[in-house]
């Protein structure tokens, strides 16, 4: 299938986003929502192009990550119509996310107007909902987005600490304007306003991994139950080959 | 069939010429805390061990991986996390029976062995030849798998 992709002539799968085929050919398109592993989302909205469809006579504009190319289309990634929608999209999602260096060095970019910040909870937060997807792939949804509106936030029910919470942090790792805190401290890590209890290495004390972690392996799996850091299992080798040879 | 790693840890100085290489390769600085292969040296007795990820048929990594951002490489049998997918819960890091796998929290991503593509360097720059790549031949592999039963007693003595 035939794609006009900024004037030039490009080759896309059937079903496959704009934002995918503009990967794929090094066609840079900001995005904060976008995850390889969910998909597009159309959450953020940054990734807006212009699309014209065969047969259609206007272009309009589109996000990338969720429009799926079924038809022969133009596409185009910049222009000053695009300019204009992201400068806005950028303004208001710094109004969120002041004190985030990327979106900070995106408002300069645009030259999107300041506008007086927000104080979200978490703070820093867009509402991209990466979190709650990484959650869900985990086969936990500890967390989810609370109450609608401009209320809308993502929380654990009730803010209370959740029995489903692993304390994986994958959440706080995949966020991309580093909303979720994490604290590691007196053997405890603190996330979601849960305190997990870490586990010590048997062999060095190395605190590796929280027990919910583990438990959550052994459901799945019949790995990680020897209680050792990474650097002892690799001790632990080395001591049976040097016992062995 | 394809090739493995081999070492042979009799062979091996400790010299950490591996880890310097295989750093730099990865992370373009020459510094062991990022190398994928590391040496588990033993002072007294003189005694060093290249501990580098197996490729594992049955690869733990893979299995507990949730998003399946473990793959093979068709080509080199390599397990290969693909970073785009990567949700970096660390799962992979905690069940690893040797290890192997591991977080880097500086670049936010998980490290392990991916055999350079079919090319690994730290077997170009080992001095000793401790660290080999051949094929994955039964005879080489006889002492090796009496070593993986060994090494699963042991293991399974700490649960």
């Amino acid at each position: 299938m035939k794609i006009k992709l900024n004037g030039k002539e490009r080759e896309a799968m059937p079903g496959e986003s704009i934002l995918e085929l503009c990967k794929r050919e090094n066609v840079p398109i900001p995005t904060f929502c976008y995850h390889q592993a969910f998909g597009g989302q159309g959450a953020c909205r940054m990734c807006m192009v212009e699309v014209r469809e065969e047969g259609q006579k206007e272009a309009r504009l589109a996000a990338a990550c969720t429009y799926l190319l079924n038809r022969e289309a133009e596409v185009i990634t910049e222009s000053d119509r695009i300019q204009r929608i992201r400068r806005t999209i950028v303004m208001l999602l710094k109004r969120r996310a002041a004190g985030d260096p990327i979106l900070k060095e995106l408002a300069d970019a645009y030259a999107a107007p300041d506008l007086e910040a927000v104080v979200t909870e978490p703070e820093n937060c867009i509402l991209c909902g990466l979190c709650i997807h990484a959650c869900e792939e985990m086969g936990k949804s500890a967390i989810w987005s609370m109450f609608r509106g401009i209320d809308k936030r993502i929380a654990t029910p009730y803010d209370e600490a959740s029995d489903d919470c692993i304390g994986c942090a994958a959440c706080a790792r995949i966020c991309p304007t580093h909303a979720i805190s994490m604290e590691e401290k007196d053997s405890k890590r603190i996330i979601w306003n849960k305190s997990f209890e870490l586990v010590a290495c048997r062999r060095c004390g190395k605190e590796y991994a929280t027990r919910e972690e583990i438990e959550y392996l052994k459901e799945r799996s019949d790995y990680g139950q020897e209680n050792l850091c990474e650097s002892c299992r690799k001790k632990t080798l080395a001591i049976t080959v040097k016992n062995y040879i | 069939m394809s090739k493995v790693l081999f070492v042979e840890p009799e062979k091996c100085t400790g010299c950490r010429s591996c880890e310097l290489i295989c750093s730099f390769t990865h992370a373009g600085e020459f510094n062991p805390l990022k190398s994928r292969i590391s040496i588990v040296a033993f002072e007294k007795t003189g005694f060093s061990f290249p501990a580098v990820c197996q490729q594992c048929s049955v690869a733990a990594c893979m299995e507990v991986c949730p998003v399946k951002a473990i793959s093979v490489d068709p080509e080199t049998g390599a397990k290969i996390v693909n970073h785009n997918i990567c949700l970096r819960c660390k799962m992979c890091t905690i069940a690893c029976p040797f290890g192997a796998t591991f977080y880097d929290a500086d670049q936010d991503v998980i490290m392990k062995c991916d055999l350079c593509g079919g090319d690994p360097e730290c077997v170009k720059y080992c001095p000793t030849a401790a660290i080999s790549y051949r094929e994955a031949k039964i005879a080489n592999f006889s002492k090796r798998r009496e070593t993986a039963e060994k090494f699963r007693e042991v293991m399974e003595e700490g649960r």
